[in-house]
C-alpha cells in the first residue's frame, strides 16, 4: 500500500504537466523573467531597472498570484466574488503591523539606550505604542497589536485572518444558497464594511493614515532598498510560481471537473451527491487565503496601505483583469492582471506622453478609466474569451 | 421484493395551486415501474419531492430497510443514499468529455478533500469502460459533451446514472427525442437496470411504454387514478377519460 503511495506521485506530477503544457511553459516564463530583472536590477546587476520599477514589477506579481486566486473562484467555480480584495488588504495589514511595530522598536531601543538607566519593557512598549498611535490622538496599544512584535504570530494572521473571515463569511452566504448577482452584492458589501470600518481612527489599525514604513524591513534596516527591492521581487516570483502549481494541481483533476460542474449548473451536482456548499466553501476560502498571502507581499514594496486599498473599485478591477485575460484559464488571469495593471501604472503615472491633437490634449491620466472601461465593454461584447481566448484561436489556426 | 421507497399522503401547493394531492405511491426492489400522466399531473413534482429539491406541506417520504426520513435531507445526501435522477431535459456537462462526465458520476467518495486526492483506480477505469460500452459510447469518451447527438446525450445520462451505482433511479422521459433504435436501446438499458434495483420511468409514449413491460401508475391532478398492466389500466374508464381519450 505504501509502496503504491510513493510511486503514485510522480505519475500524477508527469500528468500535470502533460495535461497543462502551459504550466511548464509558465514556469519557464516567469523564471527568465526573474532572472532577467536580477540581472538588470540596480541591487544585484547591472542598473538598468530603476529600484522603483523593480519594486513595481513585484507589486505586479503579487496582482497576477491574487488574479489566478479570482480565477480559480470566478472563471472555475462560477462565484463572481467582488470582494477579494478585502482579503488581501487584511493579508497587507497583518504583515504591516510586524513591520510597524518591530521596526519603531528598534529606532525607540536606539534613542532610549542613551540614557543612564537602560529602559524596561513597559517603558518601551509605552514610547512604541505613543510613536505608532499619536497620529489617531492615542497613546495605547489597541489589544490586537498585543502580540504585533512577534513574526511568527503575525505570519500566522496573514493566513489565518482572510481565511476565518473567508469561512464564515462564505459559511453563511453559501448555505442560504445566495448565488449569482446577489452573491457578487454580498461580497461588495462585505469588502465596503470592511473598508468604512478601517477608516475609523479607533479600530487599532490608525484609521485613513493606514501603515506607513513599510518598506523598512525589521532586522534589515541597513540595507538598501535596491538590495531589499529585489528579495521581495524574488519572494513574489516564488509565490507566484507555488501559487500557479496549486491552483494548476486544484483545477486539473476531478475536483477541477466538480467545480466547473458546480459553475455550469450546481443543482445537477447536487443530484450526483456532492455537497455542492462544502465546495465553493473551500475554493473560496483557499482563494482567500492565497489572497492574504499576496497581500502580505505587495505592501511591504508598496510602503503603505491604507483602508483605500479595499474599497469595492479595487475587487471591481480584479474581476476585470480576468475578464480581459480570459476566464478559466490561470495564465489567461496573468496576463490580464499584468497588462492592465502596468499600462494603467504606465498611463497614470505620468510616463506615457500626452497625445496634442491640435483641438483637443489627450491626458492620459484623464482618459486611462475611459479607456479601460471601453476596453471591458468591448472584450466583453466581442471576446468573451478575453485575451488568452487569443491563444485558443492561433493553436487551432496551427 | 420488498418496498425501497414508500411515498404516503403527500401534498404540496404552489400559489395556490395543488400540484400534489394526497399522493400514495409505493416502489420495489427490484421493480421497473412506468409513471405515466397527462401534463400538470404532478409527475416531474412527485421527483422533485423524492429527490429533495421540493418540500412536501405534508405526508411522508420513508427509505429503505431502516425507514430514513428523506425529507429531513438535503438533496446531495438524498443522492449518496441511492437514489439517481435523470432529468427530462438531458442535463450533462457541456463543456467537460464523456470520460470526466461518467468519472465525477462514480461510486467515490464525494468529500472535497477526497476528490482533490482523487485518481482513476484501476477499478474505476474499468468501470468507466464497462459503462461506456453499456451506453454506445465507447468511442467518444475524450469528447466534449456537448458536441454529441441529443440521444447520445440522453444515454450519457442514463450512464452517469448506472455510475453512482443507484438502488433507485428516477427517469424522467428517457426516449424523448429519440430515433426509434435509440429507443430500443433505451428500453434494453433499463430492463436490464431493473433487474437489480428499483427503476422508475416517466414517459408519454404509449410504445415505449408497452416494451417496458411494466406495471404502470397513472398519476392525475397530483394523485394515482389507477395502477396495475397496462391493458389493466388502459381499460380503466376514468383513465381513457383524463388521458387516453384526449
Amino acid at each position: 500500500m505504501e509502496m503504491s503511495r510513493t510511486t503514485a506521485a510522480p505519475v500524477k506530477r508527469r500528468r500535470l504537466f502533460q495535461n497543462n503544457p502551459s504550466v511548464l511553459w509558465f514556469m519557464g516564463q516567469l523564471g527568465l523573467f526573474t532572472l532577467g530583472v536580477t540581472i538588470l536590477s540596480e541591487g544585484f546587476g547591472i542598473g538598468v531597472i530603476s529600484t522603483n520599477l523593480v519594486k513595481i514589477l513585484g507589486m505586479t506579481l503579487c496582482l497576477c498570484l491574487i488574479a489566478i486566486a479570482m480565477d480559480v473562484v470566478w472563471g472555475y467555480c462560477g462565484i463572481l466574488s467582488l470582494g477579494h480584495f478585502a482579503f488581501f488588504g487584511l493579508g497587507g495589514y497583518a504583515i504591516g503591523m510586524w513591520l510597524m511595530y518591530a521596526r519603531t522598536e528598534i529606532v525607540i531601543r536606539e534613542s532610549l539606550a542613551g540614557g543612564t538607566i537602560p529602559p524596561t519593557e513597559r517603558e518601551v512598549s509605552e514610547a512604541v505604542a505613543s510613536q505608532i498611535f499619536s497620529v489617531v490622538g492615542s497613546n495605547e496599544l489597541p489589544l490586537i497589536w498585543t502580540f504585533a512584535g512577534s513574526l511568527p504570530f503575525q505570519l500566522a494572521m496573514v493566513v489565518l485572518v482572510p481565511g476565518l473571515l473567508a469561512l464564515i463569511f462564505g459559511w453563511l452566504a453559501f448555505r442560504s444558497r445566495v448565488t449569482g448577482v446577489y452573491l457578487s452584492i454580498l461580497t461588495q458589501a462585505m469588502t465596503l464594511a470592511l473598508s468604512l470600518y478601517l477608516f475609523q481612527n479607533d479600530t487599532g489599525l490608525r484609521g485613513n493614515n493606514g501603515l506607513s514604513g513599510l518598506q523598512n524591513i525589521p532586522g534589515f534596516l541597513h540595507v538598501p532598498q535596491s538590495v531589499i527591492s529585489v528579495w521581495f521581487f524574488w519572494a513574489s516570483a516564488f509565490a507566484l510560481g507555488a501559487g500557479y502549481l496549486l491552483f494548476a494541481w486544484v483545477v486539473s483533476g476531478k475536483f477541477g471537473s466538480v467545480i466547473r460542474a458546480i459553475r455550469d449548473n450546481e443543482a445537477r451536482v447536487r443530484f450526483l451527491g456532492y455537497n455542492v456548499e462544502g465546495y465553493k466553501l473551500f475554493v473560496f476560502t483557499l482563494t482567500a487565503v492565497i489572497s492574504g498571502i499576496a497581500g502580505a507581499l505587495y505592501y511591504p514594496q508598496a510602503g503603505i496601505i491604507n483602508p483605500s486599498e479595499i474599497a469595492p473599485i479595487a475587487s471591481i478591477y480584479l474581476a476585470v483583469w480576468v475578464a480581459i485575460g480570459g476566464r478559466g484559464r490561470l495564465y489567461g488571469a496573468v496576463i490580464g492582471a499584468a497588462s492592465v495593471s502596468l499600462l494603467s501604472s504606465w498611463l497614470t503615472g505620468g510616463g506615457a506622453p500626452n497625445i496634442d491633437l491640435g483641438f483637443y490634449r489627450i491626458i492620459w491620466t484623464d482618459w486611462w478609466l475611459v479607456m479601460l472601461g471601453l476596453g471591458f465593454v468591448l472584450i466583453t461584447l466581442f471576446f468573451p474569451k478575453g485575451i488568452g481566448g487569443l491563444f485558443d484561436y492561433l493553436v487551432r489556426k496551427q | 421484493m420488498t418496498t425501497l421507497l414508500e411515498v404516503s399522503g403527500v401534498s404540496v401547493t404552489f400559489d395556490g395551486f395543488r400540484a400534489i394531492n394526497n399522493l400514495s405511491i409505493a416502489i420495489g426492489e427490484p421493480e421497473l415501474r412506468a409513471v405515466i400522466g397527462p401534463n400538470g399531473a404532478g409527475k416531474t413534482t412527485f421527483m422533485d419531492i423524492v429527490t429533495g429539491k421540493t418540500r412536501p406541506d405534508e405526508g411522508r417520504v420513508i427509505w429503505g430497510e431502516r425507514s430514513i426520513d428523506l425529507l429531513k435531507l438535503s438533496e446531495s445526501d438524498i443522492a449518496k443514499i441511492g437514489i439517481g435522477r435523470k432529468f427530462q431535459k438531458p442535463t450533462v456537462f457541456e463543456e467537460q468529455s464523456v470520460r470526466d462526465n461518467l468519472a465525477m458520476a462514480l461510486k467515490n467518495k464525494r468529500g472535497p478533500l477526497s476528490v482533490l486526492t482523487w485518481s482513476a483506480t484501476e477499478h474505476d477505469k474499468t468501470r468507466i469502460l464497462e459503462l461506456a460500452a453499456e451506453i454506445g459510447l465507447s468511442e467518444h469518451l475524450t469528447r466534449r459533451a456537448g458536441d454529441l447527438s441529443h440521444g447520445q446525450k440522453q444515454w450519457l445520462e442514463i450512464g452517469m446514472l448506472l455510475a453512482q451505482d443507484p438502488r433507485l433511479l428516477l427517469v424522467d422521459e428517457p426516449a424523448a427525442g429519440m430515433t426509434p433504435a435509440e429507443r430500443e436501446h433505451t428500453t434494453d438499458l433499463l430492463k436490464r437496470a431493473a433487474r437489480t434495483r428499483a427503476v422508475m420511468v416517466i414517459e408519454h409514449d404509449m410504445e415505449f411504454i408497452r416494451r417496458l413491460e411494466c406495471r404502470v401508475t397513472v398519476l392525475h391532478e397530483g394523485s394515482v387514478l389507477a395502477e396495475g398492466s397496462l391493458d389493466h389500466v388502459t381499460r380503466n374508464s376514468q383513465v381513457i377519460d383524463v388521458y387516453l381519450g384526449r
